[in-house]
């Protein structure tokens, strides 16, 4: 289904949205300006931001204690969005962020409570002249939280993709687990990949790990793919699909919203 | 179905075949045998139309086409299948996805009609069975994580889908315990038919019990020095190489 028939069904938010309780649907906000998104203790809910326009965007998103929020972010003009979590005890937070095309999108989690939990997937596909940047940074303030920060790029033409990730542990924030990893494939000879992952720990008994890597089309796969009866076009394509898909099977129980937004993502590929 | 006439290659300059001459019809099996760095892999991959190689000098006809002017994907279409001696993992995308589409793809060439989902999945799991492949693995990405027996399946199942008239196989015996390899082979013969082709690339008679050649030739230096029948895949076994070669060199 197309994602624009699918949200037409699902009821908007503006402004504010206080959740208490379950949330059966997902909510929709369409470009907002501000944002403010609370989840009351034990609180379920599921929000799509869509950025359509060029605009500038700020949402704050509190869960309160054993809340979980699934949030999936789209762009498809190129807004400059600023999203702060913060996340008390026990909490859960899964966020998918994907640009397609020039975009801006920066992301903050503050783990304030034990046992909170967040996992931040971010995808990026450019082409032309596009630039796209992309900022993860999670704040470990508190003892033994966990957090995956997962950001693959897609760069070709002359775009240039940027990705940023910080996972900053304070001094108290015990027993951290911490993930950061950022892979990107580049696809032309003037497209550029700019990555920092970073880490800024104070704790003594952590696990942390970062890592990030730029590399080019496979092309072993290709070929192999072709010998069974693919084209080039179709192989690479299946390839950078492959690459970036995986990390958007993450829309909670909401297969279409994966689906349309995979669909979204193949259209965008044709074009890089 | 095949014609080698008088195949030469090179790779960054180096000559790797130096005239091959090979003819295999429909209904036979070939072995191709030989000691490392004869050249058997890369007459697997210029027949396969892998770029990395040069042809320089000689012909390859398919099916009555002239198979050097086609690409890859034509030769795959046409129903040239090579089973890779290192079968390439492509992350992310499934096993069903991928045959989905390469069954499509090739069905769409040869003018058929393309398949379902729900005939698609029956073809899947029909021939799973050929290799005994788990049909969880069908779900997964393209060769991720699978074991190197795994592997091997994997590249026979796709040949069972893609039900090729020439399967060249690049040492699928390579890196299998005997009860992989038995499986493996087994699968081979069970689609072995009349009406179409295969040639196995191997260093070891072993796989030789389960698949049965009609020919043996043996690659040396980028020519096939000579060629015998299933009893000479026994002979290298026990003696080696050297009484040919030493012969070749007189």
């Amino acid at each position: 289904m197309e994602l624009r028939e699918l949200i037409r069904e699902w009821p908007c938010v503006k402004e504010q949205w206080l959740v208490a309780g379950r949330e059966e649907r997902p909510q929709v906000a369409l470009d907002p300006e501000h944002l403010s998104v609370e989840l009351t203790a034990g609180a379920e809910a599921h929000l799509v931001l869509l950025y359509t326009a060029p605009r500038t965007s700020e949402v704050k998103i509190h869960l309160a204690e054993g809340a979980a929020l699934t949030v999936n972010l789209l762009f498809t003009a190129e807004a400059f969005t600023s999203v702060v979590i913060d996340q008390d005890a026990t909490s859960r937070l899964q966020l998918t962020s994907v640009e397609l095309g020039s975009a801006n999108a920066a992301y903050t989690v503050n783990l304030r409570g034990a046992d909170a939990e967040s996992c931040v997937n971010g995808v990026f596909l450019t082409g032309g002249e596009e630039h796209a940047e992309l900022a993860i940074r999670t704040n470990h303030l508190s003892a033994d939280c966990r957090s995956r920060s997962i950001a693959r790029g897609v760069a070709g033409g002359k775009s240039v993709g940027r990705f940023e990730g910080m996972v900053y542990v304070a001094k108290d924030a015990q027993r951290t687990d911490a993930e950061q990893q950022n892979r990107n494939l580049l696809l032309s000879e003037k497209a550029r990949i700019e990555t920092m992952p970073q880490l800024e720990i104070y704790a003594d008994d952590v696990k942390c790990s970062h890592g990030a890597t730029v590399g080019q089309m496979d092309q072993e796969a290709v070929y192999y793919m072709r010998q069974r009866g693919l084209n080039e076009v179709e192989a690479r394509r299946l390839q950078i699909a492959g690459f970036v898909g995986d990390l958007v099977m993450h829309c909670g129980e909401q297969e279409c919203l994966c689906g349309a937004i995979l669909e979204l993502m193949e259209e965008k590929l044709r074009t890089i | 179905m095949l014609k080698v006439k008088n195949l030469h290659a090179t790779v960054d300059g180096k000559e790797i075949l130096r005239g091959i001459n090979l003819e295999v019809k429909a209904g036979e099996v070939h072995a191709i045998m030989g000691p490392n760095g004869s050249g058997k892999s890369t007459l697997a991959s210029v027949l396969a139309g892998n770029e990395k190689f040069t042809v320089t000098e000689g012909e390859v006809e398919f099916e009555g086409q002239n198979l050097l002017e086609s690409s890859i994907e034509d030769r795959a279409r046409m129903g040239l299948f090579l089973g890779f001696q290192y079968p390439v993992e492509i992350p992310g995308v499934t096993m069903a996805n991928f045959m989905k589409i390469a069954v499509n793809e090739q069905r769409k060439f040869r003018g058929e009609k393309l398949l379902t989902a729900a005939e698609f999945l029956k073809l899947m799991r029909e021939k799973a069975k050929v290799v005994e492949l788990d049909t969880k693995l069908t779900s997964r990405a393209v060769n991720e994580g699978f074991s190197g027996g795994e592997k091997k399946k994997n590249e026979i199942f796709q040949m069972a889908m893609l039900d090729p008239k020439l399967a060249i196989l690049d040492e699928t015996d390579s890196g299998l315990d005997i009860d992989a390899l038995r499986i493996v082979a087994t699968g081979v013969t069970k689609l072995h038919t009349d009406k179409n082709a295969t040639v196995v690339i191997t260093h070891y008679q072993r796989l030789l019990d389960y698949i049965v050649p009609d020919y043996v030739h043996v690659l040396y230096k980028g020519r096939i020095i000579y060629t015998g029948d299933k009893s000479l895949a026994l002979k290298l076994e026990k003696e080696g190489y050297d009484w040919l070669i030493n012969d070749y060199k007189e």
